[in-house]
C-alpha cells in the first residue's frame, strides 16, 4: 500500500491536494487527485431521520405524510405536522429556541425567541407550536423577524444579571450562544435588575440561581408533565416570578437532576459540580451506566482523569434523554475513602492490602486446590466479557460448572427459550406506542427507574391504557386506569387468575388466592383483550420467591394466550433483578444453560444450592462483584454458609458485609467509567461500556484477573486487551454471533435485529400445565398479624450511601402499613414496632404509614440492617407486629 | 625619482621600457597621513565616546528600566479594602491562553469566610512560566482585572517545577527587582 500511494504522489500533475488514502486505488487513472467536493450536503435532509439509537419505526407510530414547503426560498421535505422548529433543521435552518424541548411534550411557546414570518399570517408566529404544513412559506431572516429576535433577546437580557464569569454554565450556555447569534449586541436597560437572594439550594443536589432564570417554565413541565412529581412551580407573579417548590421544601424526586440539563441558562446548576470545572477544562466521554437494568446512555465529564458530572447522552431507543439521580450524581461515590483500590488478603480477622502478584498467586492457589469444588457468583454490573471468562475459567481451568448469575433456583430451559424469543421481546420504544400497558410485580421507579418516565410518556402522550397489578402500591398507580392489588408474593395465582379472565372462566377462587379483587382482574383481562399492541413489563424479582418457577410458566402462557408473537410491536418485557441480567443469562452464565440459551453439557448448582452447598461439597466461592448478603432475598443464609467456606474470593469496590466478613482474598473492582466491555438491555440491545478514566489506585479489569487466574492455574485464554472476549463472545455465543463494538457503536444494537437472532434454540414447549397455586395467608381476624413483603428502594447500596448528595437519601428502617392497620394496632409514623414470627425470630422497624397500602398488609424495605435481613430471609408469609 | 634599472645585457627593450610612477614613500608627514588617517577618523567618533562615559549596564548589577506596558511576571490582586482576592476562579485567562499555560481549579466561596468577592474562588490558580509567551491575552480575558503582567523578568529557575507559579506566589507583593523606565524616557 505505501508503495503505491508513493507513486499517486509522484505521478500528480497539480498540486497535491490531500494525496491521501483514498486515492490510493484511483493511482492507475490518468487523474490520481480527487478534490474534495465542496458542495454542502446538509445533515438534515434525511426525512425519515429516525431519533438515535432507533433501527426502525416502533409498530405503533403512525407514519406521517412528507410535506414539502419553503423556508428562506429554500424548498424542503418534511414530515407533516412536525413543528417548524424541527421542520426547518430538515433544510439545514436553526430557529433559536430557549422553552422548546420535544422530549417535554406539548410546547408552551414561553420564550417567544421562535419568531418567524409565514407567508399569510399578519403576526409573526412561534415556531415551536406552529406545525408545518404543505406548501407554507416561512422566513426565519426577514428585517421583522430579525427585529423581533433582537428585541426578544434584549428583553431576557432585561433582567438576567450576565455574571457569566461566575455562572457554571458560561461556555456551554444557550442564552450565551443566542445573544451572540441572535442578539443585538446591546441593551437600552438602563434600570435596576431584579434581584433574589443567591444561591438557593433547590434540594440537596440542585442549586437555583433565580437571578439568572429566563422563566422558560422547562423544569416546572419537566416535574408537572414528565416525571409528575408535581412539585416544581412558579411562584408570584410578574417581575417576581420563580421557581421552587409548592411547599418550600426541598426538591426531591428521582429524577431532579435532569432539570440541571434542561435549564438553558445558569439558574439551576449541580451542587455537586457545582465551579469544579469548565466546559473549556473538560472532556466528555460516552458510556453505559451499569447500576441498574435501564443502562441509560451516560456521558461522563472528565477533568484531571475524574470524573466530574454524569449527564444523560440521549439513546431514544434506551433512555430518551433521562437519567435518573442514582445514576447521575452516584459517581461522587467513586472517589470516596470508602472505595477499595488496593488487592487485600485475609490474615487473621483481617484483611491487609497485598500485592498484585501475591493475591493473584493466593488466590489461583486456593482455585486450584479447590477444583471442580469452586463455585462463582456474577454481579449486576459485571459485563458479557467478564461473565464469559468466568464461565471459562469455572469450566476450563477448574472444571466446575456451579456457577449463577441469578439468585434463587435453577430457570427452565423452556421457559427462558420461550421469555427470550425475538417475536415476544418488547423492544423499549414499544412500550411507547403499546395501546395497553400491563405492569405485574414491578415498582418501576425502584428497579428500572427511566422505564417508569416511558411508561408515563405512553399514556400522557399516546394514550395507552394502564395496569398495574403489584403487592406493594406503584408510584404509577395515578396513571393507570386499572390497578390491582395481590398478596405479596402471589404473583403466579394472580397470573393464573389473569389467565382465566382471558379465556373467560372464573377468577373467583384464583383471585382469593392471590389475595386480589376479582373484578380488577377482569378489567386487566378486558383491556389486554382489546388492545391491538399488548404490553406486559413484569418484575424478575417475582421469580425469586418461593413461587417463582409457577411465575415464571404462568408468564409463558400469558405471553402465549395474548398471541404477542403475531403481532408486531407487541410482546412482554423482563424487568431483571441485576443490572446486566439478561446479557448473563445469554452468555451462559447459567448452571444449567450454555452460551445463547443452549444446552450445557454440564449440570450445575443454581445460587441456592450452592448456599446450601458451600462448606460440605463446594470449598471455595468466586464473588464477582456481587454481595449475595445484600443482592439475595436471604441473606441471612449467605451470611452462614459464606462463613462456612474456606475460601471466598471477591472482586468487589466496596467493604460491603460479603467482603468484609468473609472475603479470604479481594480483589479491587472497576466502578463505571473505568470499564470495557458490553452490556445486554433488557430489550436485548448490546451496548458498549467505553472506558473513560484510569483506574484508581491499584484497580485492575475484572476480565485481566479472571484471565490472570486462569493463567496462573495453567490455561491460556488468549486475550491481551477486552476486545478479544468480545470476539471471543461473537464467535461463542451464537446469538450474538460476529456482534462488533464497531456495530455496537454508540447507542448499541438489539441482538433480536440480527439475522444471528434465529440460531437461538427453540423452545421444545412453550406453554406450561399450572398447578392451583396455594392459598394467599390469611391472618386470624383481630390478630396483630399482617401479610408480609418486602420491597427494595432505588436509594440503596454502596455507590449511593457514599454519594455525597445521595447519602441523606437512604432510608435504614421502613415498614409500611396502611393507616387502619396502624390505626388497630397503635401506632403513627415514626413509632418503632416490634416484627415477630415464629419460625424466623423477631425484628425490630420504623413505621411509616402511606393510605395506598392495602389494609392487612406490611411492607419491609429490603436494608443492611441485619436483624431486617434475617427477618425477611425467612419470607414468612404472615409477620406479627406490635408497638 | 626614477629607477636604476640593471642594464641590459642581451635584449634591449628600447622604447618599451615603462616608467613605474610610485607613491611617497612610508615616512614623512602625508606617508602618516596615508598609513592612518582613516583609522583616526575612526577613532575620532570612538574617543569623542569616551568622554560620555561607560553605557554598559552592569546587570545583574544594574537593570534595564523598562516601558510601563512591559509584560513580565504575572500578578494576582486583592481588594485593597476588604482584602477579597478579585479572581473568582472563572478559568477565562486559561480558556484565552494560547500556550496553555494555566490552570485554575475553583470551588466554592464560603459566605462567612469569604476568599474572593464573588460565589466562587480560584482554589488553584497556576501559571507554567517555562511555557508562558507573555501575550497577555490573559489579562485582556479577566472580566475583573484580577491578573495583570507585570515587570519583573528575571524568571529563570534551576528547575522546571519551580517555574510553576502557585497562586500564593502570583498573589504575593513581588520584589520589584525591575526599574520602570520614567516618562518621556
Amino acid at each position: 500500500m505505501p508503495e503505491e500511494k508513493d507513486m499517486s504522489g509522484k505521478s500528480n500533475v497539480g498540486e497535491s491536494v490531500d494525496a491521501g488514502e483514498e486515492n490510493v486505488t484511483s493511482s492507475d487513472s490518468a487523474v490520481a487527485v480527487q478534490v474534495p467536493s465542496l458542495s454542502y450536503e446538509s445533515p438534515f435532509t434525511v426525512v425519515d431521520a429516525l431519533p438515535p439509537g432507533y433501527s426502525k419505526r416502533p409498530a405503533g407510530e403512525p407514519e406521517r405524510n412528507v410535506i414539502s414547503f419553503t423556508i428562506d426560498g429554500a424548498d424542503v421535505r418534511a414530515p407533516e405536522g412536525i413543528m417548524l422548529v424541527d421542520a426547518a433543521k430538515y433544510g439545514g435552518v436553526e430557529i433559536p429556541v430557549f422553552c422548546y424541548e420535544p422530549k417535554l411534550g406539548a410546547p408552551v411557546g414561553a420564550c417567544r425567541m421562535c419568531l418567524v414570518e409565514i407567508e399569510g399570517i399578519p403576526k409573526l408566529q412561534t415556531a415551536c407550536s406552529t406545525p408545518v404544513r404543505d406548501g407554507m412559506a416561512v422566513s426565519t431572516r426577514s428585517p421583522r423577524v430579525i427585529e423581533a429576535q433582537n428585541s426578544v433577546v434584549e428583553f431576557i437580557l432585561a433582567n438576567h444579571p450576565l455574571d457569566c464569569p461566575v455562572c457554571d454554565k458560561g461556555g456551554e450556555c444557550p442564552l450565551q450562544d443566542i445573544s451572540y447569534g441572535w442578539g443585538r449586541g446591546k441593551s437600552r436597560f438602563a434600570e435596576p435588575k431584579r434581584h433574589f437572594e443567591k444561591p438557593v439550594a433547590l434540594s440537596p443536589s440542585i442549586a437555583i440561581d433565580r437571578e439568572r432564570c429566563i422563566l422558560c417554565y422547562r423544569c416546572v413541565r419537566f416535574s408537572q408533565e414528565v416525571s409528575e412529581d408535581y412539585q416544581l412551580v412558579l411562584l408570584d407573579r410578574g417581575a417576581d416570578s420563580h421557581v421552587g417548590t409548592f411547599d418550600g421544601n426541598e426538591y426531591v424526586a428521582p429524577f431532579s437532576g435532569n432539570i440541571i440539563d434542561l435549564c438553558p441558562v445558569g439558574a439551576l446548576t449541580s451542587r455537586a459540580y457545582r465551579f469544579r470545572a469548565r466546559p473549556w477544562d473538560i472532556e466528555q466521554g460516552g458510556s453505559v451506566c451499569s447500576m441498574c437494568p435501564g443502562q441509560c446512555n451516560v456521558d461522563y465529564t472528565v477533568r484531571d482523569d475524574k470524573v466530574m458530572r454524569v449527564q444523560a447522552r440521549e439513546n431514544a431507543a434506551v433512555d430518551d434523554g433521562w437519567l435518573c439521580d442514582r445514576g447521575r450524581f452516584a459517581y461522587q461515590a467513586w472517589e470516596s475513602d470508602a472505595r477499595i483500590t488496593q488487592p487485600m488478603i485475609r490474615q487473621g480477622e483481617k484483611l491487609m492490602p497485598a500485592r498484585w502478584d501475591h493475591a493473584l498467586e493466593v488466590a489461583a492457589a486456593a482455585l486450584k486446590k479447590s477444583g471442580p469444588r469452586t463455585a462463582a457468583l456474577a454481579g449486576g454490573g459485571t459485563t458479557n466479557e467478564e461473565g464469559w471468562l468466568l464461565r471459562r475459567l469455572m469450566l476450563e481451568a477448574l472444571g466446575s460448572p456451579h456457577f449463577d448469575s441469578r439468585r434463587g433456583g435453577k430457570l427452565d430451559a423452556d421457559v427462558a427459550r420461550t421469555l427470550t424469543e425475538p417475536a415476544v421481546t418488547l423492544s423499549v420504544p414499544d412500550v411507547e406506542w403499546a395501546d395497553a400497558i400491563v405492569v405485574i410485580g414491578s415498582e418501576l421507579v425502584d428497579e428500572m427507574p427511566i422505564l417508569d418516565l416511558r411508561v408515563r410518556k405512553a399514556v400522557n402522550r399516546n394514550g395507552a391504557a394502564l395496569a398495574v397489578a403489584t403487592a406493594r402500591p406503584s408510584s404509577l398507580d395515578d396513571k393507570a386506569s386499572v390497578t390491582a392489588r395481590m398478596a405479596p408474593g402471589r404473583d403466579d395465582a394472580f397470573i393464573q387468575a389473569l389467565l382465566a379472565a382471558l379465556a373467560g372462566n372464573d377468577v373467583g377462587d384464583l383471585a382469593s388466592r392471590a389475595g386480589a379483587d376479582a373484578e380488577n382482574i377482569s378489567q386487566i383481562a378486558g383491556l389486554l383483550k382489546n388492545a391491538k399492541r399488548p404490553a406486559v413489563l413484569w418484575g424478575e424479582r417475582m421469580l425469586y420467591a418461593s413461587t417463582g418457577t409457577a411465575s415464571a410458566k404462568a408468564i409463558c402462557n400469558l405471553v402465549a394466550m395474548l398471541g404477542l408473537a403475531a403481532t408486531d410491536g407487541a410482546g412482554h418485557l423482563q424487568i431483571p433483578v441485576q443490572a446486566n441480567g439478561r446479557g448473563l443469562r445469554e452468555v451462559g452464565v447459567l448452571p444449567n444453560l450454555g452460551p445463547a440459551l443452549s444446552d450445557s453439557a454440564t449440570q450445575g448448582m443454581s445460587s441456592d444450592e450452592i448456599a446450601d452447598a458451600l462448606g460440605d461439597e463446594l470449598s471455595a466461592i468466586l464473588l464477582l462483584g456481587t454481595d449475595p448478603i445484600l443482592d439475595s432475598p436471604d441473606g441471612a443464609r449467605w451470611d452462614a454458609a459464606l462463613r462456612a467456606a474456606p475460601n471466598v474470593i471477591a472482586f468487589s469496590s466496596w467493604l460491603d458485609p460479603a467482603t468484609e466478613r468473609h472475603a479470604t482474598v479481594v480483589f479491587p473492582a472497576e466502578v463505571g467509567p473505568e470499564k470495557e466491555g458490553t452490556l445486554t438491555h433488557p430489550d436485548g440491545r448490546i451496548q458498549r461500556l467505553r472506558q473513560t478514566v484510569d483506574h484508581a489506585g491499584e484497580v485492575n479489569s475484572g476480565w485481566w484477573v479472571l484471565d490472570q487466574l486462569a493463567a496462573r492455574i495453567g490455561v491460556d485464554f488468549g486475550v491481551k486487551v477486552v476486545h478479544q472476549v468480545t470476539a471471543q463472545i461473537a464467535e461463542g455465543v451464537s446469538i450474538y454471533a460476529g456482534i462488533s463494538s464497531n456495530e455496537i457503536g454508540g447507542t448499541g444494537v438489539r441482538w433480536q435485529e440480527r439475522t444471528a437472532a434465529s440460531n437461538l434454540p427453540a423452545p421444545a414447549r412453550s406453554t406450561f400445565d399450572l398447578e392451583i397455586p396455594p392459598a394467599a395467608p390469611q391472618a386470624a381476624p383481630g390478630s396483630s398479624s399482617l401479610r408480609f413483603g418486602t420491597f427494595r428502594s432505588l436509594w440503596s447500596g454502596a455507590d449511593v450511601e457514599n454519594a455525597a448528595t445521595l447519602a441523606p437519601l437512604v432510608t435504614a428502617s421502613r415498614l409500611e402499613l396502611s393507616p387502619a392497620d396502624g390505626q388497630r394496632l397503635g401506632v403513627a409514623t415514626g413509632d418503632s414496632v416490634t416484627l415477630t414470627n415464629a419460625a424466623e425470630g423477631k425484628t425490630t422497624a420504623v413505621v411509616a404509614l402511606r393510605d395506598a397500602v392495602p389494609t392487612g398488609s406490611a411492607f419491609l424495605l429490603d436494608s443492611q440492617d441485619d436483624g431486617l435481613r434475617r427477618i425477611a430471609a425467612g419470607r414468612p408469609e404472615l409477620v406479627e407486629v406490635t408497638p | 625619482m626614477s629607477v636604476e634599472l640593471p642594464k641590459p645585457t642581451v635584449y634591449d627593450p628600447g622604447d618599451d621600457v615603462v616608467e613605474v610612477v610610485r607613491g611617497p614613500d612610508p615616512g614623512g608627514a602625508a606617508g602618516f597621513y596615508r598609513a592612518f588617517g582613516e583609522t583616526l577618523r575612526g577613532l575620532k567618533t570612538t574617543l569623542g565616546r569616551l568622554v560620555e562615559g561607560p553605557v554598559t549596564i552592569q546587570y545583574p548589577e544594574e537593570k534595564t528600566p523598562v516601558y510601563p506596558r512591559f509584560r513580565g511576571r504575572h500578578k494576582l490582586h486583592k481588594f485593597e479594602d476588604s482584602d477579597l482576592e478579585k479572581c473568582v476562579g472563572c478559568s477565562l485567562c486559561a480558556a484565552a491562553c494560547p500556550a496553555d499555560c494555566i490552570r485554575v481549579v475553583a470551588t466554592d466561596n464560603d459566605p462567612n469566610d469569604p476568599t474572593s468577592a464573588g460565589e466562587r474562588y480560584a482554589a488553584v490558580y497556576e501559571i507554567n512560566m517555562a511555557r508562558c509567551i507573555f501575550c497577555g491575552y490573559c489579562e485582556v480575558a479577566c472580566p475583573f482585572d484580577a491578573i495583570t503582567l507585570g515587570h519583573d523578568y528575571e524568571l529563570a529557575d534551576y528547575n522546571r517545577s519551580d517555574l510553576i507559579f502557585t497562586k500564593e506566589m502570583l498573589l504575593a507583593e513581588p520584589v520589584e527587582r525591575t526599574p520602570l523606565r520614567r516618562e518621556g524616557e
